[in-house]
């Protein structure tokens, strides 16, 4: 989207009333019908000098796992980056609902360290909206730069699916070849979370959606419990990685079924080597012990 | 000859010591002190621990190395901390196949670490080691009230309803008061303040004379920060980049004004204040060790060589000595052992837990009956150049992360020694001393390389 534009906003948009928003947007829509738009709107939203509170980094790295350094965990920097992707869903001109679509899956690539310190240009906008066979998917692509400088130190780009949502024009891939079934290997941790799991990460996130802070509010969507955040579960993943990535990576998860709370979360992390033995990749992936069900999986890999 | 009662081998060549390698200190790095309740409230020992460590491993270069051993402690720690320091390497950079133990001396720990991993290093035990200390007055470890804790372990043995709820009956309003730490003495209920004033009275320590090595301290350590003598000793954390109790601008004046918080009932005039009394402090420091023969294959600086150390203890809970002068015994005993005299150091590093402490230490050395009836010498055992006392400040100024003080005061006066390089016709010598809870005290001689 080279013809995108660039809306600078004042300051990090509140993700409260985001959401209120978007379920008055949904409302609307309800009511008024779609505004049949098929386009992503061409908009980058940019929000210049934002700081990392560090009481607030600290409590996020305890809870993920995570040594109270002074460098940025990468997850840390998705949840700072994430006010202003939802604030460029939440635009008028967005074509999809904004509540209830899925986080498929996630890409960050860390190309250096962001310490707390630091000032940030933070940008984010959507991209790349395509067919999938349970509805329509888009990537929001956020950036993070230090403040005034042009190298992009973080970049993630972050799928999520309408599901059920078909837009005309839009065709539905052809189903995939179904992946092979999905047999656990022995875990090398077993996650107990508790169900106040989703709230704890709301509080440090800032990410208070309904789905994760507890059975009532999870009912009122439609859900039997509460869930997991997505990228909890994968900033966990990321932190048993270990200090062995070092300050730049990059860094997928795929998400399959949905971790309920409480839960039991069996995970394995695999390390691959490189000639000469410098570490490489590390594959992680993670299931319910009991129902042998994939929650997600993904990789933390050295950047070439 | 008698050193404390005990026979010691009057001055002779060290026969072991000469047979042994060196153990030489490469390099160190701390994070700056801070005070309790400021930057580093949130941060846990091991987060502090680690990033100190990432620091070092940043330094030297050490990303996956397998160093011999890490040995490091805190004095305030939480129960879930058991395996303190193998939780901070496992979370560094360093080989995950590095071991790792931690050790607890009050605020000997960190000079303790480098003491017992020099002697493996001497040995010939190990190749390399990493010492440290870290603590956390901000994140202390709260205990549960002795009845809570009793009613709990019971509750969980008990194996009926109508048992748990007899157990549970036993709970009174008061068990559920927490059990914070202090720095009270577990035999005599006298704070580490308290006893020091009773010393600092004993030995005649004036206000002035307090308050002077407390306006040293500040302002020996705002000179060496500003001649950049900590750029490589030091890794920002949290915001930090000086200790955050450094009062660059304190004056004896100042000093003069503070209202005294120890010794306030002991009849004679009370003495010690916050300005010349260490605060509590959170923080975190690491030294490493190396032989000559790893230093030089990895291509680092070899600071200093660890000579030798020494303990002592003092029977302080009857009052037959200070709670904090235990280093005065060690000192003669070390020195005794190496046939050196103080004249015979370029550097002192006393660790101020209090300027009472320090100033008590000195008066003890420089006393004729003491020298003579405590440590059986002929006379008084000595007096120290004080131009050659805590040349670039120590805790009065930086603060007094328990176990992290050791390490501190290691790093620097290696590198201090480093820089002398020779003095009189010999290499540098340096002595470090520091006073523990529980009467004991920990010295050490450093030798420039």
């Amino acid at each position: 989207m080279s013809s995108s534009q660039t809306v600078i906003l004042g300051e990090m948009p509140a993700l409260s009333k985001l959401y209120v928003n978007a379920a008055a947007t949904a409302a609307r829509r309800r009511v008024l019908g779609t505004h049949g738009g098929t386009e992503l709107p061409p908009y980058t939203h940019e929000v210049r000098g934002v700081r990392a509170d560090v009481t607030n980094l600290t409590a996020y790295q305890h809870l993920i796992g995570e040594t109270a350094s002074d460098v940025l965990p990468a997850g840390f920097i998705h949840a700072l980056a994430f006010p202003l992707a939802m604030s460029v869903m939440n635009r008028d001109d967005f074509p999809l609902p904004l509540l209830g679509m899925i986080h498929l899956s996630n890409t960050v690539v860390q190309s250096a360290p962001v310490l707390f310190t630091e000032a940030l240009d933070i940008r984010a906008r959507v991209d790349n909206l395509r067919g999938h066979r349970a509805g329509t998917q888009l990537d929001v692509v956020a950036e993070v730069r230090a403040a005034g400088q042009a190298e992009v130190r973080w970049r993630g780009v972050s799928t999520y699916l309408a599901k059920g949502v078909f837009l005309p024009g839009i065709d539905k891939p052809s189903v995939p070849v179904a992946p092979p079934p999905f047999s656990a290997p022995d875990p090398t941790a077993i996650w107990q979370l508790g169900v106040d799991t989703g709230r704890a990460y709301a509080a440090v996130s800032g990410d208070f959606n309904p789905i994760h802070l507890s059975v009532l509010t999870a009912k009122a969507m439609g859900l039997r419990r509460s869930l997991a955040h997505g990228m909890y579960l994968a900033s966990r993943a990321l932190a048993d990685v270990g200090a062995v990535k070092g300050d730049s990576f990059s860094w997928e998860v795929a998400f399959e079924a949905p971790v309920f709370l409480p839960a039991r979360v069996a995970l394995d992390i695999s390390t691959v080597q490189a000639g000469g033995g410098a570490w490489k990749r590390s594959d992680y992936v993670a299931w319910n012990p009991l129902s042998g069900r994939r929650h997600f999986s993904g990789s933390v890999a050295a950047l070439s | 000859m008698s050193v404390n009662g005990q026979s010691v081998p009057g001055p002779q060549e060290p026969t072991a010591a000469t047979q042994l390698r060196k153990a030489v200190v490469v390099g160190g790095n701390r994070i700056p002190f801070a005070r309790t309740g400021g930057a580093y409230t949130k941060s846990s020992n091991q987060d502090m621990l680690t990033a100190a460590l990432d620091g070092l491993i940043a330094r030297f270069g050490l990303q996956d190395e397998r160093i011999g051993e890490v040995a490091a402690g805190a004095v305030l720690k939480h129960s879930r901390d058991f395996n303190l320091t193998r939780e901070a390497v496992l979370g560094s950079a360093l080989s995950a196949e590095t071991p790792a133990y931690d050790l607890q001396q009050a605020c000997a720990t960190g000079l303790e670490t480098v003491l017992g991993l020099a002697n493996k290093i001497k040995l010939g035990q190990i190749e390399s080691a990493i010492a440290g200390g870290v603590d956390s007055a901000s994140d202390a470890p709260i205990a549960v009230s002795e009845g809570l804790r009793e009613v709990l372990l019971d509750l969980n043995r008990a194996k009926t309803v109508s048992r748990k709820l007899q157990v549970l009956s036993r709970l009174r309003p008061k068990d559920l008061a927490p059990d914070a730490p202090n720095t009270g003495e577990p035999r005599t209920g006298l704070s580490m303040g308290e006893h020091q004033a009773l010393t600092t009275a004993q030995w005649k320590i004036t206000r002035e004379a307090q308050d002077e090595l407390a306006f040293n301290s500040h302002k020996n350590l705002a000179a060496a920060y500003d001649a950049g003598f900590f750029d490589d000793l030091l890794t920002p954390y949290r915001g930090l980049s000086r200790d955050s109790n450094l009062r660059a601008d304190t004056s004896l004046e100042k000093l003069a004004t503070l209202k005294p918080v120890f010794g306030k009932n002991l009849g004679a005039e009370a003495t010690m204040t916050a300005g010349n009394s260490t605060p509590l402090t959170d923080g975190a420091s690491t030294v490493l060790l190396a032989s000559e023969e790893w230093a030089d294959a990895h291509d680092l600086p070899k600071l200093a060589a660890v000579v030798d150390g020494e303990a002592a203890a003092v029977d302080f809970v009857h009052g037959k000595d200070g709670l904090l002068m235990a280093p005065a015994f060690a000192v003669p005993r070390l020195l005794a052992r190496h046939n050196l005299t103080l004249e015979d150091f370029d550097f002192f590093e006393i660790h101020e837990a209090f300027a009472g402490t320090v100033l008590s230490t000195l008066a003890a050395w420089e006393d004729e009956e003491f020298g003579r009836t405590r440590l059986g010498l002929d006379g008084a055992f000595g007096s120290i150049d004080r131009s050659k006392l805590n040349v670039n400040g120590s805790s009065l100024a930086a603060g007094h992360p328990f176990a992290a003080t050791g390490g501190r005061i290691v790093a620097s006066l290696a590198k201090m020694l480093h820089g002398k390089g020779q003095a009189d016709g010999r290499p540098a010598r340096g002595l470090v001393s520091i006073c523990a809870a529980g009467g004991q005290g920990v010295v050490a001689i450093l030798e420039a390389l």
